[in-house]
Parts: structure tokens; C-alpha cells; sequence
């Protein structure tokens, strides 16, 4: 890599398999850097209108200080930005989850690691402009008109943030709630008019559709099924005669045997183990 | 020694393998060290068995718990035995020594007192006083044999020794010789003309003395054989006297030997009439003794031919009681006792000729249990007339048990606290044998029992010197003269039996260690008493009466009272107490907990100085030394169990509060403490702060306090957590998001409530409710018991609802469910082991600050300690930190975790079938479980608690650090002479990381309670004095920077660097870059995080852009992080 960056100085510099190297640096100051991977985004299965294949940039090794405001503000120097978004593994981007508020979202799946980028620009023409930045040219994270908040600073905001009003609270689930109750008694009325049209009407005819046939009143489970299992196998049990024939006898006490066996031979076993590790020795 | 046992090993290793290539033919397990389960084909399982085969299996089936038993004991015993080539090595050596020592050359008659004729060695023997009469000269011995275990054939490994009698000549001896010590010195003499003819041959190495069972009359000399073979075995020499040289009837144990003129110098009040002199009964015994061997090895001889397993049941006897400690030193049950204990049962019928070597060693420990020699001894001997009686042997020894010749008591020099001691071991083996639950194998015969791991309190005296002072003032002229000057030895059993008034209920038992024969070089002259080792004693404490302040004696006008003023001296008081009695009492000065503990040093130094005249200096108390590590560092000294008892009492009165709520929609069901802080087990208890608001921002709205950027962290407050499940009900919704919502709701309300009615400050959330309670944050949680439920739930396409486990449910019920079941169980144990919380938080202590406490949750370690308590086997359940830490340290050193799983019986749920069970199902899933296996009755398949961590690569490193922490903590705890700072094993070694992250100590929040505490002290946002009325401002809750800071690290780094980390207060964050992430990948858009390219020709390949790693480090921390000390010695890149 750095014969190359030197070769070609104030080229960028694209390595094989077709990804640019860019230059990352936290602040003016840093001496150390990051490498950014850049890519135009071009997956042949994926047809997501999030991530228009022409207008994407694939970034990869984004350092856990950049935030999606911060990528916004460093990125926007090669045009204007229609979205960022970060993930922790390339791939598609996920369903959709019902939104919730704030104060409900998960934590723990926050991760503050380093992440994958899609930066979709408004025009393709910003996508190459990020590939062709020079390699030595390197991107500045935290500048004095956007200060990113490190360390203890951070630390106090994100506590900060996490003291929620109850108010806001209250209002929260109350919205969720209302939400909630009104698709319930949506499914419910759906349930009702399901179950109507498979009653008989009053001259006896049922209407059969192709719809599920999970419509029934209750959704038969696997616990069940099971349980009626068991109480066939308990049931054919209990009529066995167990020691009645002599065969039957004889049979057990050669199970018997040879469980005694079993044992012992795994016995053996577990001592030559045992032996092999020195296990014998009292001291 | 080591040598052979190398050699040995090889040799044991080259059977073993030929052994593994038989069975590798056969099948191919077992090679990796874990028990698989077997799979034996139809036609091998079913075959009809032979008799023998049927006879075998069955007597394993009826006589062991298991065939295991029995094959373990077999293995034991072929390790123990001695190989052919040592034997024979040892025969040829004994017949060149018995061919040197034919040939000692004779010397004129001289005078006993004229040492001239000697040129190199020095006289064994201690010349107190300088006169004796009697003329001495050397020549041959009239017969050299063998006696002992070794003729015997019950000489086991290690420390092989080979006895040799040698009878000195009737011409040497004068029949007069029993008195004042005069055989004695001749025998000392002999023995000093035999070496100096030995030292002259060069078919001998290294030649020292020593003596019988550290009996100074009776020295030997320990041969070795020359060069390579010198560790193998030792020979020991041993002068007798003719057989029946000297009348028996002399040495009668009430007959006196040592004249006190003679003894003492002075005339005494009638010279020569034996009839007023004391009796001498040790050195009767001494000298008696030295006319038997011969006789005891035909009378034993005789009993190990007619019963073919005794030699083996010795030898096991003689393992059992070497891991016990009892069978070396003065008054030691050696292993000629044993045998002579084996030859007792045998001749009183007690055990069958025909019993297996088991059975004897099963039998003899029952023998043991369930006989007190120290009331009804017992004798060999066959015809008691003419002879002493029990009553005159009861008379003069503690502990009697008389040899077949009806002459000698073979435990003479056995005190009788040994003889205690060894019975309560009995008691206890025979104890563990019957309870199918413990590895009876390993508890009996494998697991050593030093002093310091088996006592909950040690003592030592260090400068024994002082003991002749306290002869004097205890008046022990006698006992003095008839053990020969061993001051030492007549001081002690009048020690202990002053020890035992003192400590009476306080104490279990009382054991002593048993002096060991000291060695010393032939040309130099024996080692004075005073300069012996230390004496050490060990106390079994009793928990319900070891902590009182209080010794309450009897009433003042009672006849007893005198006595007890007698003992206690000034201590003692006339006190009135509650129940109207006017009684003599001590109290003791103790107000804190881990004062309390240390109530018996008190005793012990108070009664040692008033009556022994040991001063307190030489009085070393080995109890508390531990303490300071997890002392609270308050003005007051406490190790936290107060501290403990308030959060508890402070939990009750909330969880009562909760229960008396009455306008919650839903009712509570049960309220459950899910913290460590709520069984005793938090290292470091929350105390109950007064916050000082001038140290934050007061942010209005939400009623709390916010910590400032500029102000170093402010103190941790730590909430507490308790999870309250609310009843079940039909309006419940089935879904998880809108359960999370309703149990969101439900926090708001009891919020509410509770401010409403008790005034406490409350702050809701999605997940919990933090209340601020008298200086103490308690982080309600409410449950609903079917939500696990809800959430494995799933719709299959065809509408069949099904149950799939998920990670998020699993955690979940951790939460609402184990956790607060283990507390409270935890909880219960600490009310009957009152030292549970101690050991656990010492434990914790020690793993967090050997940066463990990542890999091991503090559940595990608790339950790891709770097994200590529950199934103490060998040892009784601790009773004091320290020796419970000491445990713990050697159970997670010594502990196979590969093969076995530990089964924590909490409550003593599991019966003897359900713990097979457990082992069998581990056996046959072993590969799929985790490294370290834990087994509780709720949590018999999973071990829940350690499913994520340790790593095989971590139990490793732990199992290394435990080991070596408890060889430094012993070392430093038995002996004065290292360095006496428990602090050490507590100090991470830090040399085998590749970076350290130094961090500022004012952003640590727990500095203050770091294992070496900053000087300075630190401001922290909290004010002195009470604490304040419920109400006011909400503290900073749970706010740990340095948390933060390494979940962001591990987040980021991952996957290419381990950080550890003291959680309890560290300065520096350890980091070690893991190898494989090092190696140069291919280019992978999935493998690209914190990674540089490096471009040779075509070929990418990436590795860790570690400048940039490191920057990122300071960056991440800023404010936290003082410097990042990269050791770059230790990698490259």
C-alpha cells in the first residue's frame, strides 16, 4: 500500500478488488489514522429503494467515533447527502421493526463498535468524486466546528439522555398502547366475521373458502399434541404385563447383567483416564 | 526422591500407552482426556457371563457404591507400593551397610564422658546434664536385621525407609545402664562410633542423624545411598540394646529411672530411694521400646501372613493418615501403629482374616471413630499378670495402648488432643464414606489436609525458649526430667489442656502440629530446643459460641467461682445480668463482626501470658490477616457484614412497604431480591451516602442530579435490584412489546405511590423504577411470569403454536427467575454458615483482582462457594473467611473440570440417584457443555450461570493463578520468615500483557476501595453525617465511566484484543491482542474492522491497524484514560 500511495501521490489509491482507500483521521492533530474502504454499492440481488444501486457508497472500517451526523458532515464534501446508514455487518438492510419510541428502543443492540456504511448521494456523480479522493488527503472526524464528544464528555450526554420525564414516559406507552388496543380489536373483528362465515347460515350451507385453515377458535399447539402422546404411551404401559413369561424374566436379568457391565467396562475406562493423568498419586 | 519418581512415571507412562494401543484397537476415545459415553456392541453386552465374572461384578455391586470404588483403590495401592527395582536396590544396599558395620573396628575402654576417641562426629545427644558414669568402648555389633515396615512388606512410597537394627554387645551395656540416662548416652555413643567408621567408606552418601519420632534419647542415623539413587530411599540405623538385655519389670511406668539429684545437681532430701522420686513413665517407655522391634515385626509378621489383604490395608491406612498429617513427628499414629491397630482388630476378631483391604481400612477408621483410648486403652497382651495394669498405664499416659509384651504403651508420647483429633478424622471419614453423594475416594485418601486449610483459626508459638519459662511457672520439674529437658514436649499438653478451659464452647477441637524429628549433620552437635520450627495449632471453631463477647462463669458465691477467677485472672468480674443473676464474667472487647472472629486470639494471648508467661509477641495468631482486603476503609474496622445487614434490613422495610401498597390496578405476588448485595454477597456493600449537592448539576425537570465534567466522578451508587412479579390476569396482553408497555405503566404508578405515601424519591423508566431510600438506590423491576413465555412463542404456517427457546428469553428469565431464586437460597445459607458472605466476597475480591471477573459471573463464584459450605468433604464447612478463601483457592485449582460436574446441593434437594443421574447426563453430553460445569437442583442440565464464560484458555489461566495464589497465601500464612503481605496474591502479575491503559484515578469511582488504596483522599460528591430525610434530588445512579469505557472497547476491539479489568477500584485496564487476529487475512468486506491493507504485487492482505488502535484507545477515553503504555517487547506486528 504505501509503495503505491507513493507512486501515485495525491492519486487515490485503489487497491485490488476495487475498493479506494481513503484517510481517516479523528482530529487535525492525530498522528495515527484509519483506512476507509470505499465502494460504489452494487449488489445484483438486492433491489432495495433505500440503497438506489447507482447513488450508493459502500463504506467499510467506519471508526466507532463517527455517529451518522458525523459521516453526514465529512462525507458531504463530495455532494449533497440524501441518507447515511450505518450498520455493524455489510447486508441488507433489516425489516423493518414497529416503530418505538426512544425510551422503549433496546439498548443493548446499540452497538458502539466500528460499522459499515451506505451513504446514498443525490447525484452519482459524488460517488466517484469519493472514489478519486486523494489517498493523502486524509478525512477529518472531529473539527472545531463539529466537535465530536469523547470520553467522559460523552458519558454525561448519553446520561443525560437517559433520564426521560416521566411525563414523556406516560405518553409514550399511552400512544403505544391506544395503538395496540386498536389492532387488537381489529384482528378480533376480522377473527369474528372469519369465524361467521363458517357457520351455517340458516339453511345449512357452510361457505368454504381458500383462506387458512388456521382460522379455528383456538390455535392447536405443539404442547398438546404432545401431552396426547404421552397419555397414549402411558396408557398402552399400563396393559403390559412386565416378569410374567419366563422369557420376560430371563430378559431382565440379562438386562441387568449386562447394565453391570456396561458399568464397569466405563468404569475401566474413566481409571485408565484417570491413570493416564496421573490421578493416583495421593501426593 | 524426584528422580525416581520421574523415572517411575515414564515407566507407568510406557504401560499406560501400550494400554491406550490395545483399547485405540478396540475404539478410539479417550484420547483427548474426556470420559465419553462407551458403546459396547450387543454381542459383548449380552454374552453369558462366567462365574468369576458374575462373582466380580456382584461384589463390586455389593461392597462399593460402585466398581469405581474399588478399581480406584487398587490403582492407589499400585501407585504407593514400592517397584522391584527399588527393592532390590535397597536389599543390596542394606547388605553392604550390614557388612560395614560388621567390621567397625573395636576401642579401648574409656570413660563415658571422655569423647576423645571420636575424631569427626559429634554425639547425638543432648549431654544435659555433663555427668554420667560408666565406661564405654566400641565393637561389632552382636547382630545387624532388618526391622520395621520394610521386612514387613508395608513400606509405601514416598519417603521409602529402610529400618536397621543394630544390637550393641551385652559386653558394651552394664546392667545398671537404665538409670539416669546412662543406656541412652551409651546408645548415642555406639551410634557416633558407627558413623564414624561408616563415613570412611565411600559406599554411603549422605549421613546425617536424627531421631525416633523426634525423641531425643533415641537418635539414628539416616543413611542414603551414594550418587543417583540417593532420593530413592533412606536407611535408618537404629542401636538396640541384647533382647532382654534389661528387665521389663524396672521400667514399669510408675517406676522412676531419673534420679532428681542427678538430674537437677542438687542433693536431694532423701539420695537413692527410688520410692520418692517421681515417676518417669516417657523415658521408661523410651528405653523399653528400644528392646522390641525385633519381637513386634515376628508378632506383626505372624498377622500379615494369615490375613492376605493386611499389608495393603496398612499401606491404605498409612495414605489416609500421611493427607492428614498425623503420621510424622513426636507422638505421631506412624505407620508401626497402624499395623499394630490392623494386628489389634485382627486378634480381637473385630474384622475378618478374609476381608478385602477396603474393608479393613473401612473397619479400623470405625474402630478409631468409636473407641476413646484416652478412657478405655486397649492391649495386645495375652496374659496380664506380672505385668502392668491398665489402670497404672490410664495412670501415667494420655492415650494408652499397650503392645503385646504388656510392657510398652505404644502411644506414650501421643497426646491426648492428637489422639481427639485423630478420632474426629475417623469420624468424619467414616461420615463421608456412607454419603453415596461425595467421591468418598478423594476425600479420604487423595486430598491433603494441611494445617493451615483444615482449621478455621491457626496459632503458632515462635520462640519456643520462652517454654522454659513457662515450665517453671507452671511447675513441671518432674514431667521436665522425665522427658529428658524437652521442655517443649512437658510444656505442651499443659498448654493445650489451659487452651482447652479457656476456649471450652468456643472450640470444636483443638489440634496441635506434631514436632517433626529435626536432622542435622554428623559433625555438628543436635539442635537446641529453642531453635525447633514454630509449634502450630489449629482451632475447629463452633459458630454459634466462637463470636461471643461474653465468657459468663458461675454465680459469685458458688465453689466454682474461685476456679474461674483462677483462670481469667484480673479479666475476670462480678456482673449483674438481665435475668438477675450475679455471676463472675469476662467480656471481651469486640464490637464489629470481624472483631468478634478474633475473640479466641484474646483468649488465647490473655491465658498464654497469665499463666504460661508466653508474652503476646511470640504468640503468632493466624485468623484475621485476610481482613484488611476487604475491610471497608471507615474509621470504624468492619469487613462489611454490618454494612451487608443494613442494606438487608433496609430491603425488608422496602419489600414490607411494597406489600402494604394497596391501589396498584394489579397485585404484587412476590418481592425477591435479585442482587448480591441482598445474600451477603456484594465485595463491596452499598452504604448509604448523603450526597453533596454542591458537587453536580441539579437538573430540574427531572428531579435529579447530573455529575459534572470538571469534577473528579462522583461515588458510585450502585442500585440495588429487586424484582417484583405482579399476578396474573386476563387483561394481560400477549405480546411482548405491549407487555414491556404495560410493565412500563405499572412502573410510573408504584412510583407515584410511593412517593405518594413514604416520600421517597422515585425515577420510572421503561425497563425499572430507581428508588432513593435512605442513602440507598433500589432498582424495582417488575415481572410478569408468563412474558419468557410469550416470547418463545411462535406461529408456525400452519397455525400450530409452538415453543422456540431464544436468547432474549433465556436472559430474561434469568432475570425474573433464577436470579432471585438463587438469592434467596443464598440468602438461607448465610443464616446457618455466618462467614458464607465473607468468603464469597474474599473470593470475588481475589478473582476481580486477578481480572477474572469477566470471565467467571459473580453467581458462579457464589455458588462455588456455597459447594465449600455444603459439601465440605474431607474437611467440616469453614468457619472463618480465611480458611474458606483457602478452599476456594484449592477448589478451583484442583477441581477436574473436564470430567466432572460440580453439583451444588443448595438445600439439599438432590438425592443420591438425582446426582448420577447429573453425572451421567454430563457424561453423554460433556462436548456440547460448558467448560466449567455447574449442577443446582433447579439447573441440572445447563449450568446456566456459566454458559457464556470462562474460555478454556481463561479456566486455564485461572486454575494456574488459584494455584500459585494459594502456595504464596500458605507459605506466607505458616511461616514468618516471607514476606507478610496477604496483598500479593491480590496484585494481577501485569508482565503478560501487551498494553496497558493507565486511567486517572479521579474518574475510577471505586478507587477508594481498590486493594492498594490511593493515599490521598478523595472527594467524591458525598457529605459526612447522617443520612438525609427521604425526598430530595435523585443522585447520579449507577454512572461507572470506566464500565463504559471497556463495553465501548470490547465492542470495538472485539475481536482482536481481551481487556480485563479490576472492576472493585483498578487503575489500569489490561489488554492482550489475540494471536490469530495478528496473522495477515485476505481481504473480506466482513473482516475489515479496524484493519489496514498491505498491497505486495496482486495479493491483499490486512492486519490491525494498531497505531490507529491505540489512538483510538486515548480517543475513546478522553477525560478517562491518563496513557496508553504499549510493551513492545511483548508483540510485533
Amino acid at each position: 500500500m504505501a509503495a503505491s500511495a507513493r507512486k501515485h501521490a495525491s492519486q487515490s489509491c485503489v487497491i485490488p478488488g476495487g475498493f479506494s482507500v481513503l484517510r481517516l483521521k479523528f482530529s487535525a492533530d492525530s498522528a495515527a489514522h484509519h483506512q476507509l474502504f470505499v465502494k460504489e454499492h452494487r449488489v445484483r440481488s438486492e433491489k432495495s429503494a433505500k440503497r438506489p444501486l447507482d447513488r450508493t457508497l459502500f463504506v467499510l472500517n467506519i471508526p466507532p467515533y463517527c455517529s451518522k451526523d458525523t459521516v453526514k458532515s465529512m462525507f458531504s464534501k463530495f455532494g449533497t447527502i440524501q441518507s447515511v446508514e450505518l450498520t455493524e455487518k455489510p447486508g441488507t438492510s433489516e425489516a423493518a421493526e414497529p416503530k418505538l419510541s426512544e425510551c422503549f428502543a433496546p439498548s443493548t443492540k446499540q452497538s458502539q463498535g466500528f460499522s459499515v456504511g451506505y451513504i446514498v448521494f443525490k447525484n452519482s456523480s459524488s460517488v466517484s468524486a469519493a472514489k478519486s479522493h486523494p489517498h493523502d488527503e486524509p478525512l477529518i472526524a472531529s473539527t472545531e466546528k463539529r466537535p465530536v464528544k469523547m470520553g467522559i464528555n460523552k458519558w454525561i450526554q448519553q446520561y443525560t439522555e437517559m433520564l426521560v420525564p416521566t411525563e414523556k414516559l406516560q405518553k409514550a406507552v399511552d400512544s403505544f398502547m391506544n395503538e395496540y388496543d386498536k389492532r387488537k380489536e381489529k384482528e378480533a373483528e376480522q377473527q369474528r366475521k372469519d369465524e361467521m362465515e363458517q357457520q351455517e347460515d340458516e339453511e345449512g350451507w357452510v361457505k368454504v373458502t381458500k383462506g387458512k385453515r388456521g382460522t379455528k377458535v383456538r390455535p392447536h399447539s405443539e404442547r398438546a399434541n404432545e401431552r396426547t402422546l404421552q397419555k397414549e404411551d402411558k396408557k398402552r404401559k399400563r396393559k403390559e404385563l412386565m416378569n410374567f413369561y419366563t422369557w420376560q424374566h430371563r430378559n431382565t436379568q440379562k438386562e441387568h447383567i449386562a447394565e453391570l457391565r456396561k458399568k464397569f467396562e466405563e468404569d475401566k475406562q474413566r481409571i485408565a483416564l484417570l491413570r493416564a493423568q496421573r490421578k493416583f498419586k495421593p501426593y | 526422591m524426584k528422580r525416581k519418581n520421574v523415572q517411575t512415571s515414564a515407566e507407568l507412562d510406557n504401560e499406560v500407552e501400550e494400554e491406550e494401543k490395545k483399547r485405540k484397537a478396540k475404539r478410539p476415545s479417550s484420547e483427548d482426556g474426556v470420559v465419553r459415553p462407551l458403546e459396547l456392541s450387543r454381542g459383548e453386552l449380552y454374552k453369558a457371563p462366567t462365574l468369576e465374572e458374575l462373582s466380580r461384578l456382584k461384589e463390586a455391586e455389593s461392597l462399593f457404591h460402585c466398581s469405581l470404588l474399588k478399581m480406584q483403590m487398587e490403582e492407589l495401592l499400585k501407585e504407593v507400593a514400592l517397584s522391584e527395582r527399588r527393592k532390590r536396590l535397597a536389599d543390596s544396599f542394606v547388605q553392604r551397610v550390614t557388612e560395614l558395620l560388621h567390621a567397625v573396628p573395636e576401642t579401648p575402654v574409656t570413660e563415658v564422658s571422655d569423647l576423645s576417641w571420636l575424631s569427626v562426629v559429634r554425639v547425638p545427644f543432648l549431654l544435659v546434664p555433663n555427668t554420667t558414669k560408666g565406661k564405654f568402648h566400641m565393637k561389632p555389633p552382636a547382630s545387624v536385621s532388618l526391622v520395621g515396615s520394610y521386612p514387613l512388606g508395608t513400606c509405601i512410597k514416598p519417603h521409602v525407609s529402610v529400618d536397621l537394627m543394630v544390637t550393641i554387645p551385652a559386653s558394651v551395656l552394664h546392667p545398671m545402664d537404665a538409670i539416669n540416662q546412662r543406656y541412652p548416652r551409651k546408645r548415642a555413643l555406639y551410634l557416633a562410633g558407627l558413623t564414624e567408621h561408616l563415613l570412611t567408606s565411600p559406599a554411603v552418601g549422605k549421613v546425617q542423624y536424627s531421631c525416633l519420632h523426634g525423641n531425643r534419647l533415641r537418635p539414628i542415623l539416616l543413611v542414603t545411598p551414594p550418587g543417583k539413587d540417593a532420593g530413592s530411599l533412606t536407611l535408618r540405623i537404629h542401636p538396640c540394646p541384647p533382647p532382654d538385655f534389661l528387665k521389663p519389670s524396672r521400667f514399669h511406668p510408675q517406676k522412676n529411672n531419673v534420679r532428681t539429684d542427678w538430674f537437677t545437681g542438687l542433693e536431694a532430701s532423701q539420695p537413692g530411694d527410688s520410692r520418692y522420686e517421681p515417676a518417669t513413665p516417657q523415658y521408661n517407655c523410651s528405653v523399653v521400646g528400644d528392646h522390641l522391634p525385633q519381637a513386634h515385626l515376628q508378632y506383626l509378621t505372624a498377622f500379615s501372613e494369615q490375613c492376605p489383604a493386611f499389608k495393603d490395608g496398612v499401606a491404605l491406612l498409612k495414605v489416609w493418615l500421611r493427607q492428614r498429617e498425623l503420621d510424622q513427628g513426636t507422638g505421631c499414629f506412624g505407620g508401626f501403629l497402624a499395623s499394630m491397630l490392623l494386628a489389634h482388630l485382627l486378634s480381637t476378631h473385630k474384622v475378618n482374616r478374609s476381608m478385602t483391604a477396603y474393608q479393613l481400612l473401612r473397619n479400623s477408621l470405625h474402630f478409631l471413630a468409636s473407641t476413646d483410648l484416652t478412657e478405655n486403652g486397649i492391649t495386645l497382651a495375652r496374659n496380664p499378670d506380672s505385668k502392668p495394669s491398665m489402670a497404672d498405664f490410664h495412670s501415667m499416659f494420655p492415650v494408652v495402648f499397650v503392645d503385646h509384651s504388656g510392657h510398652l504403651n505404644l502411644c506414650a508420647e501421643m497426646t491426648a488432643f492428637t489422639y481427639k483429633r485423630i478420632q474426629h478424622e475417623a469420624l468424619l471419614s467414616v461420615k463421608v464414606w456412607d454419603d453415596p453423594t461425595v467421591d468418598g475416594f478423594q476425600a479420604l485418601l487423595m486430598t491433603p489436609k494441611p494445617l493451615i486449610r483444615t482449621y478455621d483459626h491457626v496459632f503458632q508459638l515462635c520462640e519456643l525458649g520462652k517454654l522454659q519459662l513457662s515450665c517453671k511457672k507452671l511447675g513441671l520439674m518432674s514431667e521436665l526430667m522425665d522427658h529428658s529437658g524437652n521442655y517443649v514436649l512437658a510444656a505442651l499438653p499443659f498448654i493445650l489442656s489451659l487452651l482447652q478451659r479457656g476456649l471450652g464452647q468456643r472450640v470444636q477441637l483443638l489440634a496441635h502440629s506434631l514436632p517433626l524429628s529435626p536432622e542435622w549433620p554428623v559433625d555438628q552437635d543436635p539442635p537446641k530446643h529453642m531453635n525447633q520450627p514454630p509449634l502450630s495449632f489449629g482451632l475447629l471453631l463452633q459458630p454459634e459460641h466462637a463470636t461471643s463477647v461474653l465468657e459468663r462463669g458461675p454465680p459469685a458465691d458458688s465453689p466454682k467461682a474461685a476456679e474461674f477467677r483462677e483462670l481469667w485472672g484480673p479479666l475476670s468480674e462480678l456482673r449483674r445480668f438481665q435475668d438477675g443473676g450475679i455471676t463472675e464474667a469476662v467480656l471481651w472487647s469486640a464490637t464489629s463482626t470481624c472483631q468478634k472472629r478474633l475473640v479466641p486470639q484474646q483468649i488465647i494471648t490473655h491465658l498464654l501470658q497469665l499463666h504460661a508467661s508466653v508474652p503476646a509477641s511470640s504468640v503468632r495468631y493466624v485468623g484475621g490477616q485476610l481482613d484488611s482486603v476487604i475491610n471497608l476503609g471507615q474509621e470504624l474496622c468492619s469487613t462489611g457484614e454490618e454494612e451487608s445487614l443494613r442494606v438487608i434490613q433496609n430491603y425488608d422495610d422496602l419489600s414490607r412497604k411494597l406489600w402494604q401498597l394497596e391501589d396498584l390496578p394489579l397485585s404484587i405476588t412476590s418481592v425477591q431480591g435479585a442482587h448480591p448485595a441482598l445474600r451477603y454477597t456484594q465485595v463491596i456493600p452499598p452504604v448509604p451516602v448523603r450526597v453533596d449537592y454542591a458537587c453536580f448539576i441539579k437538573e430540574k425537570p427531572s428531579h435529579a442530579l447530573l455529575p459534572q465534567e470538571d469534577k473528579p466522578c462522583p461515588v458510585y451508587i450502585c442500585p440495588i435490584k429487586v424484582i417484583c412479579h405482579l399476578e396474573g390476569s386476563g387483561k394481560w396482553p400477549h405480546d411482548h412489546l405491549a407487555i414491556r408497555h404495560v410493565k412500563a405503566a405499572f412502573h410510573i404508578r408504584l412510583g407515584e405511590l410511593l412517593h405518594a405515601e413514604h416520600r421517597y424519591t422515585c425515577r420510572p423508566s421503561a425497563t425499572h423504577l430507581d428508588v432513593w431510600k435512605d442513602g440507598l438506590v433500589f432498582r424495582i423491576e417488575l415481572a410478569y411470569h408468563r412474558e419468557p413465555l410469550v416470547l418463545r412463542e411462535l406461529i408456525s404456517p400452519e397455525g400450530l403454536q409452538q415453543q422456540r427457546d431464544n436468547a432474549e428469553a433465556r436472559a430474561l428469565e434469568l432475570e425474573i427467575q433464577h436470579k432471585p431464586l438463587l438469592t434467596s437460597t443464598l440468602h438461607g445459607l448465610q443464616q446457618q454458615q455466618p462467614c458464607f458472605g465473607t468468603v464469597c466476597r474474599l473470593a470475588k475480591r481475589w478473582l476481580a483482582a486477578q481480572l477474572f471477573s469477566a470471565d467467571l459471573s459473580e453467581e458462579a463464584a457464589d455458588l462455588l462457594v456455597a459447594s465449600l459450605f455444603l459439601q465440605p468433604a474431607p474437611f467440616t464447612s469453614p468457619c472463618s473467611p480465611q480458611v474458606g478463601f483457602l478452599r476456594f483457592l484449592h477448589l478451583l485449582s484442583t477441581f477436574d473440570w473436564k470430567n466432572s460436574p460440580l453439583v451444588v446441593n443448595l438445600n439439599n434437594q438432590l438425592s443420591a440417584a438425582e446426582y448420577t443421574e447429573i453425572k451421567n447426563n454430563f457424561v453423554s453430553t460433556r462436548q456440547s457443555l460448558p467448560v466449567m460445569f455447574i449442577a443446582t437442583p433447579t439447573d441440572r442440565k445447563l449450568s446456566m450461570w456459566t454458559q457464556e464464560s470462562p474460555s478454556v484458555q481463561m479456566l486455564q489461566r485461572m486454575v494456574m493463578v488459584a494455584s500459585e495464589s494459594l502456595r504464596v497465601l500458605e507459605a506466607q500464612l505458616m511461616d514468618l520468615k516471607q514476606l507478610q503481605d496477604v496483598r500479593v496474591v491480590f496484585r494481577p502479575p501485569l508482565d503478560v500483557y501487551d498494553v496497558l491503559i493507565h486511567l486517572k484515578i479521579q474518574q475510577v469511582p471505586l478507587v477508594s476501595y481498590a486493594v492498594d488504596r490511593p493515599k490521598k483522599f478523595l472527594r467524591q460528591g458525598t457529605n459526612r453525617g447522617p443520612v438525609a430525610d427521604p425526598g430530595g434530588f435523585l443522585p447520579v445512579i449507577d454512572y461507572n465511566p470506566v464500565s463504559k469505557y471497556l463495553k465501548e472497547l470490547r465492542d470495538s476491539f472485539g475481536d482482536i484484543a481481551l481487556f480485563f479489568y479490576d472492576v472493585y477500584g483498578g487503575k489500569v485496564i489490561t489488554v492482550l491482542w489475540k494471536p490469530q487476529a495478528f496473522e495477515p487475512q485476505p481481504f473480506k468486506t466482513s473482516l475489515m474492522n479496524a484493519r489496514c491493507v498491505k498491497v505486495t504485487d496482486e495479493n491483499v492482505c490486512t492486519v490491525p491497524n494498531v497505531d490507529a488502535i491505540l489512538q483510538d484507545f486515548c480517543i475513546l477515553g478522553e477525560g478517562l484514560v491518563q496513557n496508553v503504555e504499549p510493551r513492545t517487547k511483548t508483540w510485533t506486528v
